[in-house]
């Protein structure tokens, strides 16, 4: 297909992270990250003609949630559409409206709060109640067979520690970053406690626009899994490699051309594994990349605050700040071109890669 | 903007409950209607855009993941409540307009048979500290709109129990429908009052069931029976029904949300004179009287003429046509019945639409309605795309 499609950029980009803020509702805290998003835009609202939202009702526990959210995220006699998916998807369509002519100036907002819901029931609840339900299983245990079959295959975990300790490092002096203790969940062999997400209440927002902005999409991939855990290949990550591969081939790149990389893994394993699955990492070498590149989840990912579906576009927003030099404590030097992708329920079943580069 | 055409459809029967089928099954069982109906196979399409509305309905979480076909494809998800369809089929179209994909699969999937208590459900989509008081579900949100409509325009119990019989007898035309036979006003009047002035007939059922569309760009077009989407467009009202009665730009039974997504759409599509260069509207309209806010929304009529629109209905023929599907009366699977308005449309566009076809029909408008009116799509279909 002829690429004559307009040029997208990010106008602005803002990323919440916290821990039960009692003065404030669900509504308040996206109001709160979009406004930003928009005072930081070129134009404010004005011009603003759709408006794209990741949400899921069982994340803020009630039915059509978007009623209530939507109008919180400028959606107000706008275009709107909310996707039960995650935030990095939500960019991706966002991205495709204006490509279409539907729209020239968009929002993007993508939120979770895990302080307000049982991440462990519901991550339950997600799986199909007759075959797999009845196991048990929930994320973090699809994440432990993921890395039990990493560990079986001969990954190395000498630099574990090390890898522990560069993303708290980084987290640590991030300043979008939660602090102090939330809420914990119990690890399934061989993960440990270190290796779990910090749980978070996270919302993240994008203006995007046509006309013009710092940074510039280059390329979008997007790909899935089978339905059933069963039929996956957990190690290889087939539809994180294919999207990875979508969105290099777009931008005309390839990985060694990229000075940043942004990834969405529910434990420090799953980063790790998907660094081996995109080829940036040799296979069982994935934790040892985790410890030494510092390009590599600048932001501290998962230990700086998580919660679905709002990651990828929190991975969306960390690379956008680390290319406009604006990262903070963590902004990496020079940093023209970053790789981020998203990933969604259930259990990593469809990726999304976007890569961005320095209008 | 690049024209995109729907080649390929495909329903479920729509029932109170399949309760011998997963919501695998259905999703496949309209999808591959679909992909036969366009003669295509899944190696042929380039997206898949999964439609389901709240979670709750179904008793199981992310239910719309049970229908990846297993290709790699991008796959996602759409929740937009009562517009879920609509929004699902949009979402597809614009990878199509923005040269992302030659070919999608959209489908719309509703399993609220298998919620015990779907009302209740709905009723968490209020706001639990000030809406609850009232106490408001959405059919007592139907009444106060049926009410005020009454009130202001001079609606009677008669025109919503003519529209619901209307409704009942397109039904009972269409093999797919989960109510079949043929009502009278004086049945629909006679019937229990739900909340005042909504009688039980004049409300549309629970039903369960799947939609699925393949669409594609004009290349593939070539060579199938296409039916253009000319255009499409969807409005986000505010979400207190409160701060929609006395703002100056509309009330709360004006449906602005409807009324701009068909000035964008109409404006798409070449259409400005709609009640001649229509011939066939589907409704996403719950209740009968619902139907009432979205004449004037639509262009067919002011407000204060809707009474008589609706009498003309009855003997004018050159009227458009409303519903020969039986719209949401005849069955109501919430998560895909804004993507069956667009379906039937099409079929009828198509002149395939079995009993329920209407001659000539030219273009067609479809519509959807959801989250107690806050969100509205239109759709409008014709034989030939835009220039």
């Amino acid at each position: 297909m002829a690429d004559t499609r307009p040029q997208v950029f990010i106008e602005s980009a803002a990323l919440d992270i916290g821990w039960r803020d009692e003065t404030r509702n669900l509504s308040e805290l996206i109001f709160r990250t979009v406004r930003r998003a928009l005072d930081g835009s070129r134009e404010g609202l004005h011009g603003i003609e759709s408006v794209v939202l990741a949400a899921h009702d069982l994340v803020d526990g009630r039915s059509l949630s978007s009623m209530v959210t939507a109008p919180a995220a400028g959606a107000y006699l706008r275009d709107e559409i909310r996707y039960g998916d995650d935030g990095a998807a939500a960019l991706v369509a966002a991205v495709v409206r204006i490509e279409a002519g539907e729209a020239s100036r968009s929002i993007v907002a993508a939120w979770g709060r895990a302080s307000e819901h049982d991440v462990d029931t519901l991550s339950k609840a997600l799986f199909d109640p007759f075959v797999q339900g009845p196991l048990g299983l929930d994320e973090l245990q699809v994440s432990a067979l993921r890395a039990q079959s990493w560990v079986q295959s001969g990954g190395r975990r000498a630099d574990h520690a090390l890898a522990v300790a560069r993303r708290r490092a980084a987290a640590a002096v991030n300043a979008r970053a939660a602090r102090g203790t939330t809420r914990t969940s119990v690890p399934s062999y061989p993960l440990t406690c270190d290796d779990l997400p910090v749980w978070a209440d996270v919302v993240a927002a994008v203006v995007l626009s046509s006309k013009g902005g710092p940074v510039r999409v280059r390329g979008l991939g997007q790909a899935s899994e089978p339905y059933a855990v069963g039929d996956r290949k957990l190690l290889a990550m087939p539809s994180a490699r294919r999207a990875c591969d979508l969105a290099l081939a777009e931008a005309g790149m390839a990985l060694t051309d990229l000075d940043l990389f942004e990834l969405d893994g529910l434990t420090l394993l799953d980063e790790a594994i998907l660094l081996e699955a995109i080829g940036l990492a040799a296979p069982g070498e994935g934790l040892s990349v985790l410890a030494r590149d510092a390009r590599v989840n600048a932001s501290g990912g998962g230990a700086a605050g998580y919660c679905a579906p709002a990651m990828g576009l929190a991975r969306i927003v960390e690379a956008s700040l680390q290319i406009q030099g604006r990262a903070g404590a963590v902004q990496r030097p020079g940093v023209r071109r970053a790789l981020a992708m998203g990933s969604s329920v259930v259990a990593a079943q469809t990726h999304t890669a976007v890569v961005l580069e320095s209008a | 903007m690049r024209p995109v055409a729907i080649v390929g459809v495909g329903q479920t029967l729509y029932c109170r409950s399949h309760a011998d089928k997963s919501s695998r099954e259905l999703i496949w069982s309209a999808a591959k209607e679909a992909l036969d109906d366009a003669g295509m196979s899944m190696n042929d399409i380039d997206v898949v855009v999964a439609g389901v509305a709240p979670d709750a309905l179904a008793g199981e979480a992310s239910v719309e993941r049970s229908g990846m076909m297993g290709r790699g494809l991008p796959f996602m998800r759409v929740n937009t409540g009562g517009v879920t369809g609509s929004s699902t089929v949009f979402a597809g179209a614009s990878y199509i307009r923005a040269r992302r994909a030659k070919a999608v699969l959209v489908f719309a999937l509703e399993r609220m048979g298998q919620a015990t208590t779907s009302q209740q459900v709905f009723n968490t989509i209020f706001d639990p500290i000030y809406e609850k008081d009232f106490p408001l579900t959405t059919i007592t949100m139907a009444a106060l709109r049926a009410s005020m409509l009454m009130r202001l325009y001079g609606y009677t119990h008669r025109h919503w129990a003519e529209i619901a019989a209307r409704n009942y007898r397109h039904a009972a035309r269409n093999p797919l429908a989960h109510i079949r036979r043929v009502v009278t006003p004086e049945e629909v009047l006679q019937s229990p009052l739900l909340a005042w002035p909504i009688h039980r007939m004049e409300a549309c059922p629970m039903s369960e069931g799947a939609c699925a569309m393949v669409l594609v760009d004009a290349e593939h077009a070539a060579g199938r029976r296409p039916v253009w989407i000319q255009g499409y467009a969807s409005t986000s009202d505010s979400y207190a029904m409160g701060d929609r009665i006395h703002r100056p730009e509309a009330t709360l039974v004006d449906l602005l949300s409807l009324r701009l997504s068909a000035q964008k759409a109409y404006k798409e599509a070449g259409v400005t004179d709609p009640r001649r260069q229509i011939r066939v509207v589907e409704l996403y309209s719950a209740f009968s009287s619902a139907e009432a806010m979205a004449y004037p929304a639509l262009g067919f009529c002011t407000s204060p003429e809707g009474p008589a629109f609706v009498e003309q209905q009855l003997v004018d023929p050159t009227l458009p046509v409303f519903n020969p599907s039986g719209g949401p009366q005849g069955a109501n699977p919430v998560g895909a019945t804004a993507m069956v308005r667009i379906a039937e449309c099409a079929l009828q566009v198509r002149g395939t639409a079995g009993d329920r076809q209407v001659d000539g029909v030219e273009r067609a408008v479809a519509t959807g309605q959801g989250g107690a009116t806050q969100f509205s799509t239109v759709c409008v279909l014709g034989r030939h795309p835009t220039s």
